[in-house]
């Protein structure tokens, strides 16, 4: 049974200006709004931006969070769209050359869905103890096998696959309803 | 990337919880890598930690010795006004009324009131000390009036530079209709007040 508190009691105790609980939700989104906006922007900059935008809208906007209406995750993941929106709208824009063929990029709906996935995800991440996720993103995006990340963390190859299967069943409880 | 059973020993797991552990294991592959957070971002924005500031109400006795510093301010403002309007410089400034401002740490300002001028602008003279030199080119400080604790009128913005930072400012609104100044911290196009930082 999880007993982490809530995206959502974060947002409630954030708005009553408990700075422990906005502490917590920078610490579980602060990752996961980053990613977003660099898919979003491209530009490491404006994606450090976005996110220090973000952060101050949910202060600010806190006590404007419904819980009835929803749980947390969607609620900042619309507040960081916002901003993010925000910082896109605020570019130059360079115009392009019309491409003779359709693209073969993922179309508007298909972006947001993986946007969405990525940030659900990388929002679970942060809740892995640090070994799990270590030894996740050791097996999943640095090309190393089991063995080799054993070998690299000197730790037996059971261990590591025992971590693997832990994040990936602590990870199943968090995602609960996405999956 | 590893196919599932690459990476996740399945020994022992029934159908429907390996089915939930793929589901998890598609998902890490879609989602792809975290990205690593700059060193900007290692700690809470600036922004919101300005406004995560808390402002309890001042202890009586502070708020005593606070007016007794600046009554002296006054006086000290009054003198030096008076001498350097009689040197005739261009930067005489005849300072009428002291306002401290407090904020976090070791934050605080004196904003220093002239009198009204022949066109009804009122000069003002901001002194700030202890805020934090902004991360960001966009961003800045920016002075309000207030009218119940909410900023409303805007008077000037301001950057720092880490030390203490003088600025002249000079508006035309009626005192008598606020209640007191705010200064908050600015992100390049905020068209609203931003988080405050200093307050009376």
């Amino acid at each position: 049974m999880r007993l982490v508190t809530s995206d959502g009691e974060l947002i409630q105790r954030a708005a009553t200006g408990d700075r422990s609980a906005f502490e917590d939700l920078y610490r579980r989104y602060a990752r996961p709004v980053f990613g977003l906006a660099l898919r979003r922007l491209g530009d490491r900059g404006r994606a450090e931006d976005a996110v220090q935008e973000t952060f101050a809208s949910v202060w600010r906007s806190a006590g404007s969070y419904k819980p009835e209406r929803g749980p947390g995750a969607p609620w900042i993941y619309a507040v960081a769209r916002n901003a993010i929106v925000d910082r896109a709208r605020a570019r130059t824009e360079v115009p392009a050359d019309i491409p003779d063929e359709p693209s073969a990029d993922a179309g508007p709906a298909d972006r947001t869905e993986q946007s969405w996935v990525a940030w659900r995800v990388h929002r679970a991440l942060e809740e892995l103890p640090e070994r799990e996720r270590e030894v996740i993103g050791l097996a999943y995006w640095s090309g190393l096998s089991q063995s080799e990340v054993a070998e690299f963390l000197g730790i037996p190859l059971g261990t590591v696959k025992t971590r693997t299967r832990a994040a990936l069943h602590r990870l199943s409880e968090i995602l609960g309803d996405d999956l | 990337m590893s196919d599932f059973r690459d990476i996740v020993d399945t020994d022992g797991l029934d159908g429907e919880e390996e089915a939930r552990l793929r589901r998890v294991h598609d998902l890490l592959v879609q989602a792809g890598p975290p990205p690593d957070l700059p060193p900007s971002l290692e700690r809470t924005p600036e922004a919101a930690e300005a406004e995560i500031v808390q402002f309890p109400l001042l202890p009586r006795r502070r708020w005593a010795a606070l007016a007794v510093a600046a009554a002296f301010l006054v006086l000290i403002a009054f003198a030096g006004g008076y001498l350097l309007a009689g040197s005739k410089g261009s930067s005489s400034f005849a300072v009428e009324r002291v306002v401290p401002m407090q904020g976090a740490g070791d934050a605080q300002a004196i904003l220093r009131i002239s009198s009204k001028d022949g066109a009804d602008n009122w000069p003002m003279e901001l002194e700030v000390s202890g805020l934090r030199k902004q991360l960001h080119r966009a961003s800045y400080y920016e002075l309000w009036l207030t009218k119940g604790g909410k900023p409303v009128e805007p008077c000037g913005f301001f950057r720092v530079d880490g030390s203490t930072t003088t600025v002249r400012m000079s508006v035309p609104y009626d005192f008598a209709q606020a209640d007191g100044w705010v200064v908050t911290a600015q992100r390049d196009g905020a068209r609203v007040p931003g988080p405050v930082v200093l307050r009376t």
